[in-house]
């Protein structure tokens, strides 16, 4: 394997197990691997990438395709059912970090709090804490409870956390549309400086932000890698699809 | 990080034995290893547990005073324990009763609150990198700080009333080493049971009050017939009471026997926790 490859997906697939009731899980327990109690959802099926250390990688893909499914994958949160995933290096998800948050601790406290669940020491979370306050720009709430913040402002703060864990692999998803625009521009350019040494996995359905940031993009549909390669030919083919394909149910069908 | 297949792949090449040791001491390691969010959940926890209230703190000390002292005023004329060993002081009983309680709260605590300790956190789970297995290390810790609020109280009252405490409290430390092992081991298997079904949290709510009279709190397992005290062995707070009971209240080394056997009831537990919990890992952040 080629030193410079960083995260390398092969084959990866996810089931979800649905259990009709709770005692059917009981069941499943007991019965071991002798009988299945439960039905499958794929939610991934055949997924294969790889990217290379410093490239950026954009997934796009409708609502329900899978990106959440695979970016928890890539982070570890959840594991795949089968296939190969092989991560290497710290991995930072501003996935959705601001839902962590303690509503009644103040942003100073949910930011030691922060910082330690992305796995620094608090040393290094005090030590950048004034780096922090200033990229989050709320000024005096970061003394406030967290629960007098607006949305942007909490985004604001989980952004700033983030971007200070020196982390070789970001996981950006859809996090900056909450921002307003100096915010979003400001979380741009923090991106585009961090992308001169580190790795970006970045989910949006802004194909503008898509073009601007990634080098490489993979389209999925329906659990599969659809499309994959250059970021303008990937995002061409997935506009013209949309044109064409009607929004149906017939996509949740679980199962 | 390397997955193949749902299973981890681990580097390096390990024979059966190296992976078991390695087995052994991963609890240990991976907390070691998390110390600085371990520390950091556990001050919000502590903090967030009287927050909104005005005496705060007040209340954790209030409580077990309330209980102490209710146990002197019903037990406190007591001239005889229930062993039948003559009490030296009116507040002999109740410390007798109390030492026995604090290690039953302290169980029931964790059994109470690990079934529904994983959706507690179900949002760090499904959306950070949050090691599961170390939330019931928090939850753990952050109960041993209400006990010991007790049992601090619990030894004022005894160097209050006798005027001096037995040279055996010293001992207490490593009462609670194999003590905390076994509620963690406890509170990882409620706690992965409880992520699929609640009805793990019914379950407890169900048993530990029986519990409670299967438990010598308020009576002496020592009076009881041979073979009912053999059987109550069975019951692993037999031994973790007798225990505390015979250094704090009594002030005597307690039985050998019964501290082997209690300390490999609490290995077992620990580990057989552990091991669970690990298997059932993987499809935690699933169903929560």
């Amino acid at each position: 394997m080629s030193s410079d490859v960083i995260i390398k997906a092969r084959h990866l697939a996810k089931a979800y197990r649905l259990y009709d009731s709770p005692s059917d899980w009981l069941k499943q327990q007991v019965a071991g691997s002798i009988k299945t109690y439960y039905r499958s959802f794929w939610a991934l099926k055949d997924i294969t990438f790889q990217v290379k250390r410093g490239e950026s990688l954009g997934i796009i893909g409708r609502n329900g395709c899978g990106k959440s499914t695979l970016l928890q994958i890539v982070c570890g949160m959840t594991r795949p059912t089968k296939g190969e995933i092989w991560v290497k290096g710290r991995v930072a998800p501003v996935l959705a970090l601001g839902a962590t948050f303690d509503l009644e601790a103040t942003g100073r406290e949910n930011v030691l709090i922060g910082g330690a669940v992305l796995g620094l020491k608090r040393p290094e979370v005090i030590e950048k804490f004034d780096s922090i306050a200033d990229f989050a720009g709320i000024g005096d709430f970061m003394e406030q409870p967290i629960k007098r913040y607006s949305t942007g402002m909490r985004a604001r703060l989980a952004f700033a956390i983030c971007a200070h864990m020196n982390a070789e692999i970001l996981i950006v998803d859809e996090a900056l549309s909450v921002g307003d625009l100096a915010f979003q521009k400001k979380c741009v350019d923090w991106i585009d400086n961090f992308r001169r040494t580190g790795t970006l996995l970045f989910v949006s359905h802004s194909t503008a932000d898509l073009s601007r940031l990634c080098d490489h993009a993979i389209w999925i549909d329906n659990g599969h890698v659809r499309e994959a390669g250059d970021v303008a030919n990937v995002v061409r083919g997935y506009k013209k699809a949309t044109l064409v394909e009607q929004d149906s149910m017939s996509r949740f069908s679980a199962v | 990080m390397h997955y193949v297949d749902g299973k981890q792949v681990i580097p390096g090449h390990y024979n059966r034995f190296q992976l078991f040791i390695r087995f052994l001491l991963e609890p240990f390691t991976g907390a070691w290893h998390h110390r600085d969010l371990i520390v950091a959940i556990l001050r919000r926890e502590l903090r967030e547990r009287f927050s909104g209230s005005v005496a705060g703190w007040v209340w954790a000390v209030v409580a077990p005073v309330i209980s102490l002292v209710t146990y002197t005023l019903v037990f406190g004329g007591a001239a005889k324990l229930p062993d039948g060993k003559p009490a030296s002081s009116p507040i002999d009983y109740a410390l007798f009763v109390f030492g026995g309680l604090i290690a039953f709260n302290f169980f029931t605590e964790m059994a109470y609150r690990a079934p529904s300790l994983l959706h507690e956190y179900a949002h760090y789970l499904k959306q950070t990198m949050f090691p599961a297995e170390m939330l019931p290390v928090i939850s753990t810790l952050r109960a041993t700080t209400y006990a010991s609020i007790g049992l601090t109280l619990m030894l004022l009252c005894q160097l209050i009333f006798s005027g001096t405490l037995h040279w055996t409290v010293l001992l207490l430390p490593l009462w609670f080493i194999p003590f905390l092992a076994f509620l963690l081991g406890i509170t990882w298997l409620l706690s992965a049971m409880g992520a699929f079904t609640r009805d793990t949290a019914y379950l407890m709510m169900t048993i530990a009050p029986v519990l409670m009279f299967a438990t010598p709190v308020f009576f002496s397992h020592e009076a009881l017939s041979p073979d009912v005290k053999l059987l109550m062995y069975g019951n692993i707070l037999t031994g973790f009471i007798e225990i505390i009971r015979d250094i704090v209240v009594f002030g005597k080394l307690p039985d050998g026997l019964v501290v082997a056997w209690t300390v490999f009831l609490s290995a077992l537990t620990f580990w057989t926790g552990y091991w669970f919990f690990r298997r059932q890992q993987g499809g935690i952040t699933d169903v929560i």
